[in-house]
């Protein structure tokens, strides 16, 4: 199978056991949301926040259930034994995490698509808000996310305290890029400011840490 | 040397002309991020290394790296806010070259935390390299940060435009700072090194002897 197939297949499988199931996309969902709604009870939800800090009281929800979603990704693999499968077949490793990547996109994606009208609503987000910038960012930012959160969930599969070493490892690499998600979404939710600069960061982001974990997937996937 | 440079940096150089006393500290402060920087790269080219040659010397190399660039960088965020204090009236802001420096300090923390969590296997040196190289870029975007942003750190003051440079005595107290810094930088790192080899060797040959008492 070419590389591309290959990736495609995993992705394909993965996808379709959680849609089967379901049971990560409620998880995570309900695990965001229920961030939201501590966070405006901490803060008093009002017009006044949303303005101010909309954009990080939103990925910091994302950011947790994503974190959820990673964990969940190999995990799974490791403990139903399918893991040594993939790994001992002529897959290439880059292809195998390429699947995964795909597959964990898609599901903090779709949860995204549940999550941003439930923050518009608890949020009262402007009328202003331009909500096709919103969802460019949400994508361009999901993806630094699922690149980096892929690949060191693969690689914290051996360690020890696997659940405090992936947000440890993820969010001091991912701070470029959540400083640019938060503002870009900030920018499209008051109409205030230019989004350019932000998004040609999380372009660039993402198409070097893209590269740098298709180029080292060899290192965390190799047979043991 | 350090002595000397300790000396030169409180007595012998001009005192500076806006702030006084306290930027005596900048002859300890850059010189600690660079030999920080130093032994970070030093890190990356051996975790370069390693997963090209698997060579345990190397792996050697890369943990010896990671530990004094931390050390050293630990140095430079103490030292930042005790100049900050009194010249910004703030101990921390959050602008690019401390957000992404105190980034760094967390990468390579968790780095070693990795290597601490990760059982001995022939994994762990691998898994560490991969994410060494990972981290390693944050390295030039943080030395770039304060020229590509607007920031409240100091703009570049050695090589930067028109208005950078220095008085002659600070320029070389600054060198002898940096000469003694990079210095105590490479003997630490070979301390390190060569008890980290030493370490190894020990893994091996209790190894060893584990499996000789099997068979």
């Amino acid at each position: 199978m070419s590389a591309r197939a290959t990736a495609w297949a995993v992705l394909r499988r993965d996808v379709r056991i959680e849609a089967r199931s379901r049971e990560a996309l409620l998880a995570m969902g309900f695990y965001a949301l229920l961030v939201l709604v501590v966070f405006s009870f901490a803060f008093s939800a009002d017009a006044d926040l949303t303005l101010r800090a909309g954009g990080g009281v939103l990925w910091v929800a994302i950011l947790f259930a994503a974190l959820v979603a990673l964990d969940r990704g190999f995990a799974r693999e490791a403990a139903e034994g399918t893991l040594s499968g993939l790994q001992t077949s002529p897959a290439s490793a880059a292809a195998i995490m390429a699947g995964k990547f795909g597959s964990n996109l898609i599901l903090i994606l779709g949860m995204e698509v549940i999550l941003l009208p439930l923050f518009a609503v608890f949020f009262n987000a402007p009328s202003g808000t331009n909500w096709g910038g919103m969802a460019l960012v949400a994508f361009l930012g999901t993806w630094a996310l699922a690149a980096n959160g892929t690949y060191f969930s693969a690689m914290s599969l051996h360690t020890r305290q696997r659940g405090l070493l992936l947000p440890l490892v993820l969010l001091p690499v991912s701070i470029p890029a959540i400083l640019a998600m938060v503002q870009g979404t900030q920018v499209y939710l008051t109409g205030e400011g230019m989004a350019n600069y932000w998004l040609r960061l999380l372009i660039g982001y993402d198409v070097i840490f893209s590269v740098l974990g298709l180029a080292l997937a060899e290192a965390v996937l190799a047979v043991e | 040397m350090l002595l000397a440079a300790l000396w030169w940096a409180l007595i012998g150089a001009p005192t500076e002309a806006t702030m006084g006393t306290i930027q005596r500290i900048f002859y300890y402060h850059v010189p600690a991020a660079a030999a920080s920087w130093t032994a970070f790269l030093i890190n990356a080219a051996a975790s370069l290394a390693y997963l090209k040659t698997r060579s345990l010397k190397a792996d050697a190399l890369a943990v010896a790296g990671a530990e004094v660039g931390l050390a050293f960088l630990t140095i430079n965020l103490i030292t930042g806010p005790i100049w900050a204090r009194p010249v910004w009236g703030v101990w921390w802001e959050w602008d690019p070259r401390l957000t992404l420096t105190l980034a760094m300090w967390v990468m390579y923390a968790s780095y070693l935390m990795l290597r601490q969590l990760t059982p001995e296997s022939d994994h762990q040196p691998r898994l560490a390299a991969a994410l060494a190289i990972f981290f390693a870029a944050d390295i030039p975007i943080d030395y770039m940060a304060i020229r590509w942003w607007r920031t409240q750190h100091p703009q570049p003051v050695l090589f930067g435009g028109p208005d950078s440079g220095l008085a002659p005595r600070m320029l070389a107290a600054l060198l002898l700072s940096m000469a003694a810094f990079l210095a105590l930088m490479g003997m630490l790192l070979w301390l390190r090194y060569r008890q980290e080899r030493l370490s190894q060797r020990l893994r091996l040959a209790r190894q060893e002897q584990i499996l000789s008492a099997v068979l």
